[in-house]
């Protein structure tokens, strides 16, 4: 009798075991399908190159690279903004600008990187940022052939030389450099034609109220691009990312609000909500209904579109076009 | 020896509900901004007169932000201790609680499952992920129950909390596979696992306040029969009880209430295990003392606690989470050890 009573308990255990496999010899089929061949992709030249990444770790390669595995969305930007967007094999999960990098294969970034994934796209060089990677990773990575290279951007500035870099690893220093003018452009237009003052404040809503109030302080792009536009960052005592009291947002009363929250297209739009918020119908920025929703992480992704996030920002508030 | 009086006497219910309300009017003239008390009487007593206001930001601050969110808090912290009084009474178990027994990681996945399958009642936008998180908690309740008898009919402190803990990885496992496949719903979901006060209304106050006269109306009810629970099951059939029935009541009640404040406030652990050892040091173990002081205690307690969050790091605000289990755990080893020492 108890033996049976064991034997039921192991039928039991077995069936979500079954269903746990099959999950993954689906995702492993459906995975294998969608791998394109991003080795078509003719390599210009033949010269070795070297560069230093943004940790200062030097790599050679032999030439430029023409299998590249980004994990960090702003570096697929990066990418795509240089011309090379072909080369990738492999992109983070949670890379989705420009819409054609949703054919390239997935793989799990950040805490989840997934070693295996990444060897099996076979990339010559893996870019990504250091924010949640192990020194065992980088070396088991490095021991199968895959030179890994660091891109992280901390501010503007730090987004030029991330471009460089790519753009040298990928033998595109001209396109690079180009986009790196036309974003300096773009951000000395703006700040040549703010008429403001500095005494404008905004709120940079980067959760909603009901996922709990969340901003970006000092040291964020957000942050930077504010002070480009001449508007104060209400927040701007607290660092980086912070999770906020909602009277503190009442009593600094800014005058304009930023929110980043995403649409589901159900409920309330994220602007709608904001408006909606009992006891904050007299913050200027809601009596005004000067409530901006940055949907595409214009401005919280260190990639080329900041500049875009900036004409969007500008033209929020100052009610023009930017460039 | 001592003998108490089975009940509160009058002064006794009149010491306890001042110390509350004294909590209760202290967190609201203290928070994140710094509004002079005097204003704050001023802004609270017109609002309750019904006079008009100037506009000023202490209005909003204080009536639409502030005065809710202690209320749900209170109230939070009343329903959670009850809860955790009555359980520890049932079962003759000293370490049961919602957390410890699962039953908040149960509602937890009631509601998760509900916003993830976007379950919504069209008129009551919370009604939703409240109902589940209700129907969650019950059953997580009665699995927990079932699974403990079967092994042990006793229903030995061990057993039924090892399989509290197992219940809850289980749920939490189940929870983390929801959410992969969530997909874009993915940030509704973690956020909300965390659990929040923010924005609180007063509706949220008052469906919290109509569980709590329920529910915990209810539960308070039964204190006598809890009595005769704590000392056996056993004891409770030789006395007269009708052992399932009650017990099947406290637990649809303890799941409902759970099951609400986690819908509304995320689950916050810690503070249902305690507050009733807390209570008990103070005023001894008979439950029709025991469930009216904790209610009072956890509210205090919560509200306590959450002052701490909202202001220890102005303008940043700390999960209350992480201030309940701080100084929960402390106190509650202090409080153990100098029980076990007396004894």
């Amino acid at each position: 009798m108890k033996q049976l009573k064991q034997l039921k308990q192991l039928k039991h255990a077995g069936i979500p075991a079954i269903l746990m496999a099959l999950i993954m010899l689906l995702t492993a089929i459906s995975g294998c399908s969608k791998a394109n061949d991003g080795a078509a992709t003719t390599i210009k030249s033949k010269t070795a190159v070297t560069v230093t990444d943004m940790t200062g770790r030097k790599i050679i390669l032999d030439g430029p690279a023409a299998r590249v595995v980004a994990l960090t969305p702003s570096d697929c930007e990066i990418l795509y903004a240089i011309g090379a967007g072909g080369t990738i094999v492999g992109r983070g999960e949670y890379c989705d600008y420009p819409a054609e990098v949703m054919n390239v294969p997935s793989v799990q970034s950040g805490a989840n990187t997934n070693i295996e994934q990444i060897i099996a796209l076979k990339p010559q060089i893996l870019l990504m940022s250091t924010m949640a990677q192990t020194d065992e990773q980088v070396a088991a990575l490095e021991k199968a052939g895959i030179k890994v290279v660091v891109s992280d951007a901390q501010d503007v500035a730090g987004v030029y030389t991330a471009i460089e870099l790519i753009g040298t690893l990928m033998g595109r220093q001209q396109e690079a450099a180009a986009l790196t003018e036309s974003m300096k452009n773009t951000f000395k237009t703006l700040s040549a034609k703010v008429k403001g003052d500095g005494t404008k404040t905004v709120y940079f809503e980067v959760s909603p109220l009901q996922y709990e109030l969340w901003t970006a302080g000092s040291g964020t792009f957000m942050n930077e691009i504010a002070g480009m536009l001449k508007l104060s960052n209400i927040f701007g005592d607290v660092s980086a990312w912070g999770k906020i009291t909602e009277e503190q947002v009442i009593e600094r009363d800014p005058d304009y609000i930023v929110t980043i929250a995403m649409y589901f297209g159900e409920g309330p739009k994220p602007e709608e909500e904001i408006l909606s918020r009992t006891g904050w119908k007299n913050i200027t920025a809601v009596k005004n209904g000067d409530i901006l929703n940055l949907q595409n992480n214009e401005l919280s992704r260190p990639g080329p579109r900041l500049a875009d996030g900036a004409n969007m920002l500008y033209e929020f508030v100052y009610g023009e076009t930017g460039n | 020896m001592k003998i108490r009086p089975e009940s509160f006497r009058f002064h006794e219910y009149v010491l306890f509900a001042t110390v509350t309300l004294v909590t209760l009017i202290l967190c609201i003239c203290i928070g994140s901004v710094n509004i002079p008390v005097k204003e704050t009487i001023r802004v609270i007593w017109r609002a309750i007169s019904g006079l008009s206001m100037a506009e000023s930001k202490a209005v909003p601050i204080l009536l639409s932000v502030r005065l809710p969110r202690v209320l749900c808090v209170g109230l939070v912290g009343a329903s959670l201790s009850l809860c955790g009084g009555a359980m520890q009474g049932l079962l003759k178990n000293p370490l049961a609680d919602g957390s410890t027994l699962g039953v908040s990681s149960g509602a937890a996945l009631g509601a998760v499952v509900a916003i993830a399958f976007g379950l919504t009642i069209p008129a009551f936008p919370f009604a939703g992920t409240m109902t589940m998180a209700m129907l969650f908690a019950f059953v997580s309740l009665t699995v927990i129950l079932a699974l403990a008898y079967r092994l042990d009919a006793s229903l030995a402190t061990h057993t039924i909390i090892l399989i509290g803990i197992t219940y809850s990885m289980f749920v939490s496992s189940i929870m983390t596979l929801v959410i992969t496949f969530a997909g874009e719903k993915v940030k509704h979901i973690t956020f909300w696992m965390m659990g929040s006060l923010q924005g609180s209304s007063y509706a949220n106050a008052l469906v919290l306040l109509s569980a709590l006269l329920l529910f915990g109306g209810v539960i308070l009810r039964h204190s006598r029969e809890l009595n005769a629970f704590a000392i056996g099951e056993d004891n409770a059939r030789a006395i007269g009880v009708n052992v399932k029935r009650v017990r099947l009541i406290v637990l649809i009640c303890v799941s409902a209430l759970i099951g609400v404040c986690v819908s509304i406030g995320g689950t916050i652990g810690f503070i249902g295990l305690v507050t009733p050892h807390m209570v008990r040091m103070i005023v001894g173990p008979n439950h029709r003392r025991l469930l009216p002081a904790t209610m009072m205690g956890g509210a205090t307690f919560l509200m306590l606690a959450d002052l701490v969050a909202r202001v220890l790091l102005n303008p940043l605000e700390l999960p209350i989470g992480v201030v309940t289990s701080f100084i929960g755990s402390i106190m509650f080893i202090s409080i153990f050890y100098s029980s076990r020492k007396v004894k």
